[in-house]
């Protein structure tokens, strides 16, 4: 069925619909009384088994990412080009882990990819925190790969305290342009999870087992 | 879909077993963690009537959203394709992947693939499909059906899932959580390196800026839409939303209603294929469009569950949905929600009784994150199956009678008179445990209070003198 016979199908299903009629959404969200967002957000991303650091200073950024890494023994990583904090990479390079490429071109795709299997240590800013839920947003573009926060067994993230928000829904309604202008956008919120077996929590399923926010000032 | 016996027959063969009990005792972790979820956020109720408004107002500007989100979803380098049934959705899906020359699938969790049998089609083409969710995985394996929307395979136990690991996989045989949780990992990152094309579900779509949302835990969601060259995604037509700030109001109530979560582990939004510069993603992504029944059930009397977000609440507190598992519905769409959809969507021949397998308490209702009248649904299909001469004959003629005897006060009072009467011999310490007859079956789970031998109408008239 090409596109104008579906739509038109559609036009007049709604035509006779007999769904209730929607009350007007209202312009402004409800308020929440103020909290501090920076300790809000500290708790409750370690409710869902983040690891929470700092805040730090901007310049001790290098020296967290690397205390995490050597304290998982991870011998391999891969980075964002753009962190916020400049010399994370060089510091990491410097205290023996290898940088694994991030690019994955069109051609030889496969190949480039499974070279991702080992890979212990990833490390990505984020563009915003969401304090109820312990969630940091990653956007992702040129420099900024999706497979960092994805494949490896650790991800370090760096959140600026200062781009800590509320909710999501808050947060969305401030950025109401932001998911057109990025083919991914992805909210993560704690380490990769699964109850499937009995119910009973699984950390790291399929994206990594260990979460770390390195909050910084 | 065939379905060869009733709710009933497949009822009593689940209540009571193993299988049930496994269901109900999931179940009531997730209602508390659903209940804690919803009292802690703040802005719960506000987001509730916010969000119903928003589904509601989308399904009354579908046509428009939809034309918009795929004229927004192509802008962005993404391919829209409209499906009217089931077998147009799977053949649009069936050349995509022959075009692409994909033989290798990840698929990650879609209720609507299962609705039209997708994975029987695309291995009937030579097609290797391999599910991701881990609970879907397990089922795949197992040559099982999901037995609830969020948790697949609450019905099978830690020693029934380390046997199958050990038996299909070749792996040693454990009923660590934690070890078949590796196991499967280990066994599953191979096949998302190496697959051809990634199948996902939609949890929503943003018609202004042509987006698609998943949302998972594990993070197989992320992976199946990153790691191959093509990313298709099937969505049921009716889950778009207007706005990126619509979609993240929705997201507020999802997770919290669905298994007590504040958010999803992974919120993914996907708007078309990577782009110029960018260092991975698929180099297409095509959004499959799926009406198969929905303009359907959006013309009829059903039409408000479309605004049903998946979330499954109303499953978890459902008593009959607690008492039989999912497997007691016999189709892909179970519990409360699902009594609606299935004969909305496949007719009523034969699944018409599924709107009776319900007591009417009320309590999906309650929970559903978008309000949804569940109970006034349900008894909107019963009157169309009543219509449609589905119900035995005794029962419409003792409804008449019942209602010719109930509306008219000299008779009422009589018929308690002789209900008291009839029923004293059966009753033993105020209690009938047990009716004779056709009345048998309903005695065999509750016991009936004997109807006392005064009325309060009698009483009133005696003591209103006095």
């Amino acid at each position: 069925m090409n596109r104008e016979q579906f739509i038109s199908r559609v036009s007049s299903a709604v035509m006779s619909s007999s769904a209730p009629a929607p009350q007007p959404v209202p312009d402004r969200l409800p308020d929440l009384d103020p909290v501090d967002l920076t300790a809000l957000f500290h708790s409750r991303a370690q409710a869902v088994d983040a690891v929470v650091h700092g805040p730090v200073a901007r310049h001790g950024t290098p020296r967290a990412v690397v205390g995490i890494a050597l304290g998982h023994g991870c011998s391999t990583f891969a980075a964002w080009d753009e962190l916020a904090t400049p010399g994370v990479a060089t510091a990491l390079a410097a205290a023996g882990l290898t940088r694994i490429s991030h690019q994955v071109p069109n051609e030889h795709r496969k190949s480039h990819q499974l070279g991702y299997s080992n890979l212990d240590l990833g490390v990505t800013g984020s563009l915003a925190g969401l304090a109820e839920s312990g969630s940091v947003v990653l956007t992702h573009g040129p420099g900024r790969p999706r497979m960092v926060s994805l494949v490896p067994e650790i991800h370090v993230v760096l959140l600026d305290v200062s781009t800590i928000e509320r909710t999501l829904a808050h947060w969305a309604s401030r950025h109401p342009e932001l998911v057109r202008g990025t083919a991914n956008l992805v909210l993560i919120s704690g380490p990769s999870r699964t109850g499937d077996i009995e119910l009973q929590l699984n950390l790291g399923v399929h994206g990594p087992r260990h979460l770390h926010v390195v909050l910084i000032k | 879909m065939s379905r060869p016996v009733t709710f009933l027959s497949r009822a009593d063969r689940l209540i009571g077993s193993r299988e049930a009990a496994a269901v109900d005792r999931g179940m009531r972790l997730i209602t508390s963690a659903q209940k804690a979820a919803a009292s802690e956020f703040p802005v719960m109720e506000p987001l509730r009537d916010r969000s119903r408004a928003i589904r509601l107002h989308a399904l009354s500007h579908l046509d428009r959203l939809l034309a918009h989100f795929a004229d927004q979803m192509t802008a962005a380098g993404g391919i829209v394709h409209f499906a009217s049934d089931a077998a147009e959705a799977n053949d649009i899906v069936r050349r995509i992947l022959a075009e692409s020359g994909s033989r290798l699938v990840a698929k990650s969790k879609s209720m609507v693939s299962e609705e039209i049998e997708l994975n029987r089609h695309l291995e009937a083409a030579g097609i290797e499909v391999v599910e991701t969710d881990l609970g879907e995985f397990i089922v795949q394996l197992a040559g099982d059906t999901p037995s609830h929307i969020i948790a697949p395979v609450l019905h099978k136990t830690r020693d029934d899932i380390g046997a199958l690991f050990a038996e299909r996989l070749g792996v040693t045989e454990t009923n660590d959580p934690v070890q078949l949780n590796a196991i499967a990992r280990k066994h599953l990152r191979e096949v998302f390196l190496r697959a051809d094309a990634g199948i996902s579900g939609v949890n929503l779509a943003v018609a202004e800026s042509g987006s698609i949302v998943l949302v998972t835990n594990e993070g197989n969601g992320r992976l199946i839409s990153t790691a191959p060259k093509v990313h298709i995604a099937l969505m049921g037509m009716e889950r778009i939303v207007s706005r990126w700030e619509d979609a993240a109001v929705i997201l507020e109530v999802l997770a919290r209603s669905a298994t007590g979560q504040r958010q999803s582990v992974y919120t993914n939004v996907i708007t078309g294929p990577r782009r110029e510069g960018d260092p991975d993603g698929p180099e297409q992504v095509h959004v499959v469009i799926i009406d198969n029944g929905r303009s359907r059930i959006l013309a009829g009397e059903s039409a408000e569950i479309l605004a049903c977000i998946r979330c499954g609440a109303c499953l978890s507190v459902c008593p009959v949905f607690r008492s039989v598992g999912g497997h007691g519905y016999g189709t892909v769409y179970s519990g409360p929600f699902g009594s609606i959809v299935t004969p909305a969507l496949h007719g009523m021949d034969p699944w018409w009784d599924l709107p009776f397998a319900s007591t009417l308490c009320g309590a999906c209702e309650e929970v559903c994150p978008v309000r949804i009248q569940i109970p006034k649904l349900l008894l909107g299909l019963r009157r169309q199956a009543a219509e449609e001469g589905r119900l035995p004959g005794w029962l419409g003629r003792g409804m008449r009678v019942y209602s010719r005897v109930a509306l008219d006060p000299a008779k009422w009072g009589r018929a308690k008179k002789w209900a008291s009467r009839l029923s004293a011999p059966l009753a033993a310490r105020g209690w009938i445990r047990r009716l004779p007859g056709p009345g048998r079956g309903w005695t065999q789970s509750r016991d009936f209070p004997r109807p006392p031998k005064e009325s309060f109408t009698d009483w009133w008239r005696q003591h209103r003198e006095s």
